[in-house]
């Protein structure tokens, strides 16, 4: 009886001391509670410091900038890196660490860049860096950014502060490449010193912040960079939150946990408009849904007016405002305003027209109907599978009996990449090169090919002249023609620009910008 | 002792690697990890580079045994997610998952030895159903809707302790009450049963009649001799704790082995997910393994055989 009580109190003891014992040892400070609260609750007037606390479902995957394809992760990443041009709020370039640059040739571009730029551990940044930087992603085939810049063939370096970036054939996109995710200049002397893993451990930029301290899929808190070269940063620190369940990143908000929250699905956007110390906002973004049509000879929707009906059929506005609570906005192109070459006329419309739906599919000889089969991705979209549902009821109305595939995410990408789904499927693309000739590759007829079948040699043509013209008022209106094009044959029936939704509290000012970037010190603190 | 401790260590041998290769095939089968790296517009030549930079382009026995073989040297490989190897990213999370799961042990502790012992003197009473009935309840309720509603209450409503997030004692202990509850609802049934099968033994009647305080008879005989149970129940829920609060953790956003899991889950970060799965098992193991030890530390009428 004795031996067990002391025993069991042993266990109970050395299990408690187990757990009581791992954790000091991970803990860096024994005041780290006290910082903690510090950093959470953003209360500039109690602590003096000006924090700014950011909430989103995920955290950054890594500091190598080459190495993911991740827009939350180039959110972040924004505040601790320049690129050589940057884009402003309304996707116009603009310098940033470059100056200057002109087009010497087709294929070269010369960069003239800041003598006053220092990294945040104090080395100058010059040319060499650039080469460093952008000769890597370009030739290292493992780096999951790689295939947005092989084309860069060199980066030549003139002298300390002016490079020539050679091009593998005309870019006319090269300023979009130089201004996205991979382009952040990486110091080469401290990697080239302590190694990519050390640098990947601390890792330094020349933005306005620098690195304080990352607790994976805790918290990334950044500092202010007091020696940056621009105007010097709002916010003392910047705090970015992963907290993947919505309705915990909705209550942090509600509590004032954080300022501002990203990713709110629309079920909850009632809790936080209705909560007094918190608003919504609504930005568009770069993704566009779209039906994917087969038209492949034999298939219904080989037909052009099988097509046409099925879009006159569907009432995009009616998906937007009843699933995605107004989060989005219809379109019938997927270069949507803000992206070179866009076509303000097919943005924001829509042909819905049941009758006239019903009456050109009996003139295509289905009157007494038709039956397709649709498949989408569940779970991949926010709303993917109601926004199908919809569609499947709506095409029912006009007499288009949907068979609907709902397939998670891996097993419909699977499907895809293989080119083996039927009439119609529906997805949703990005376009983080804003600019038409991403959002068309997939029209051209040697890709198009077991997907949609789409062959319009007019297109074709067009897409490969556009592609290489460096004349950019002729190139634009290139894409406007491949755009009408492409509307009239509906190789894919655009339904809606997706919005992301955010949830800000009452003591920041912020405004959502296209690209989902999140630029701290565009969010303000109202006094 | 020592037969038992060496037939134990030497068949969690073949478990393990029956674990991994399960894990291994599960993982294999279940999405395409290029995949979800690659964005939606990568060609198929972009896929094609990475596939065969990833070495998954070979057959899945080749790239089994090659697992294998960098296992026996701690290679779990590179998490696709962070570029680093996965198996100290898994470690680094361990303290965190431990003091979640303690916590968990210590609320769920704390909860079912009253109910427990006041349960069983008072059998078929009002309180004894409703404390049964409460079990019941505690073991019923999801973790992810008993987390959330305990966040609206606590955090929203109240404002009295954070949201989420690891910091403070006061971040522990909507976790823990979460990941606790289960845990407690199990152990007072436990003890309950435990304690009333105890009570009619002859040594409590000996005891009652040498004129023995009640209070003494319960304390003192009873609800040490109830406690073997739940002592080996303790230390296998403990693993469990550990390793099992992938719900938990995320709705917290607590950053342990848990909410690692997950991420990797979603990601098909396969890397991570072999890894920590393999750490999970181990815990659990070595974890049953002190509950076998002690249970026959603690019972002298076990065999070691």
């Amino acid at each position: 009886m004795k031996r067990f009580s002391w025993t069991s109190m042993a266990l109970i003891l050395s299990l408690t001391l187990a757990g009581c014992g791992g954790t000091p040892t991970s803990t860096p400070e024994p005041s780290q509670p006290k910082k903690e609260a510090e950093q959470t609750a953003p209360a500039p007037t109690e602590s003096g410091k000006k924090v700014l606390t950011i909430a989103s479902g995920n955290d950054i995957v890594s500091f190598d900038i080459h190495n993911h394809n991740n827009t939350s992760t180039e959110a972040v990443h924004i505040n601790m890196y320049n690129y050589l041009v940057r884009k402003d709020a309304h996707q116009q370039t603009q310098p940033d660490l470059a100056t200057s640059w002109s087009k010497i040739d087709d294929t070269t571009w010369e960069f003239k860049l800041r003598d006053d730029v220092k990294f945040h551990n104090g080395d100058p940044f010059t040319a060499a860096d650039v080469k460093y930087t952008l000769e890597r992603v370009a030739n290292d085939n493992t780096l999951l950014e790689y295939g947005n810049y092989k084309q860069i063939k060199e980066v030549k370096v003139i002298d300390d502060h002016t490079v020539h970036i050679l091009t593998h054939g005309p870019q006319p996109v090269l300023l979009n490449r130089l201004s996205r995710l991979g382009s952040g200049m990486l110091p080469s002397k401290y990697i080239q010193e302590k190694g990519f893993d050390e640098y990947l451990k601390n890792p330094v930029g020349t933005g306005p912040y620098k690195f304080k301290e990352w607790k994976r899929d805790d918290r990334l808190i950044l500092e202010r960079n007091d020696d940056y070269f621009g105007e010097k940063g709002k916010w003392d620190e910047v705090v970015f939150r992963a907290i993947p369940e919505d309705s915990t990143r909705v209550s942090e908000l509600l509590t004032g946990g954080v300022d501002v929250a990203v990713n709110i699905p629309p079920t909850d956007l009632d809790r936080i408009k209705d909560n007094n110390s918190t608003y919504v906002l609504q930005g568009p973004t770069q993704r566009v849904m779209q039906l994917t049509m087969r038209m492949t000879d034999g298939t219904p929707t080989a037909n052009p007016k099988v097509r046409e009906a099925i879009e006159m059929a569907i009432d995009k506005q009616a998906i937007v405002d009843n699933i995605l609570a107004g989060g989005g906005t219809i379109t019938r192109t997927r270069v949507t305003p803000g992206n070179f070459g866009a076509d303000p006329s097919l943005f924001g419309t829509s042909i819905y027209d049941p009758e006239r739906a019903k009456q050109l599919l009996k003139e295509a000889g289905y009157g007494n109907g038709l039956e397709i089969t649709m498949s989408s991705p569940s779970g991949r979209y926010l709303k993917d599978k109601e926004t199908a549902e919809l569609i499947q009821a709506f095409l029912g109305e006009v007499g288009i009996k949907v068979n609907l595939e709902l397939m998670e995410w891996s097993k419909f990408n699977e499907m895809y990449r293989s080119k083996k789904m039927k009439e119609m499927f529906m997805i949703a693309y990005a376009n983080s090169m804003f600019d038409g000739s991403l959002a068309f590759d997939r029209a051209h007829s040697e890709i198009a090919k077991g997907e949609t079948d789409y062959n319009n040699p007019e297109v074709d043509k067009l897409l490969e002249e556009a592609e290489v013209n460096m004349n950019v008022p002729e190139r634009e209106k290139q894409y406007h023609q491949i755009q009408q094009m492409v509307a009239n044959d509906r190789p894919f029936i655009y339904l809606f620009q997706m919005s992301a939704n955010y949830g800000a509290s009452n003591r920041v000012q912020f405004e959502p910008r296209l690209d989902e970037m999140l630029p701290v010190d565009n969010i303000i603190l109202k006094q | 002792m020592r037969k038992f401790l060496v037939r134990s260590l030497l068949q969690i041998i073949p478990v393990l690697f029956l674990i991994t290769l399960i894990v291994f095939i599960l993982v294999h089968v279940t999405g395409d990890p290029v995949t979800l790296m690659l964005s939606d517009t990568a060609t198929d030549e972009d896929r094609a580079i990475l596939i065969q930079a990833l070495g998954l382009d070979q057959p899945i026995h080749v790239q089994y045994f090659k697992f294998l073989a960098n296992l026996f040297q701690g290679d779990f490989g590179t998490s696709f997610r962070y570029q680093e190897p996965a198996l100290p990213i898994v470690l680094e999370r361990m303290p965190a998952s431990f003091e979640l799961a303690i916590a968990s042990m210590i609320v769920a502790t704390v909860i079912a030895i009253p109910l427990g012992i006041l349960s069983a003197t008072k059998r078929n009473s009002f309180l004894d159903i409703f404390i049964t009935g409460s079990a019941v309840l505690g073991k019923a309720m999801p973790s992810f809707w008993l987390g959330i509603m305990l966040i609206l209450f606590f955090a929203v409503q109240m404002g009295a302790l954070p949201v989420s997030g690891k910091g403070g004692l006061a971040n522990l202990i909507l976790p823990a009450l979460t990941l606790g509850t289960g845990v407690a609802a199990e152990m007072t049934r436990l003890i309950r049963s435990s304690m009333l099968e105890i009570l009619q033994q002859d040594y409590i009647r000996t005891a009652r009649s040498k004129g023995m305080m009640e209070r003494l008879v319960v304390y003192r005989h009873a609800f040490r001799n109830s406690l073997i149970p739940v002592v080996t129940i303790m230390a296998l829920q403990t693993s469990h704790l550990i390793g099992g609060a992938l719900i938990t953790e995320t709705v917290f956003s607590w950053p342990g082995m848990g909410n690692l899991l997950i991420q990797a889950v979603n990601q098909r970060d396969m890397s991570i997910v072999q890894a920590a799965v393999f750490v999970i098992s181990l815990l659990v193991i070595l974890s049953n393994l002190l509950a076998d030890i002690c249970y026959r530390l603690i019972d002298p009428r076990m065999k070691y055989n």
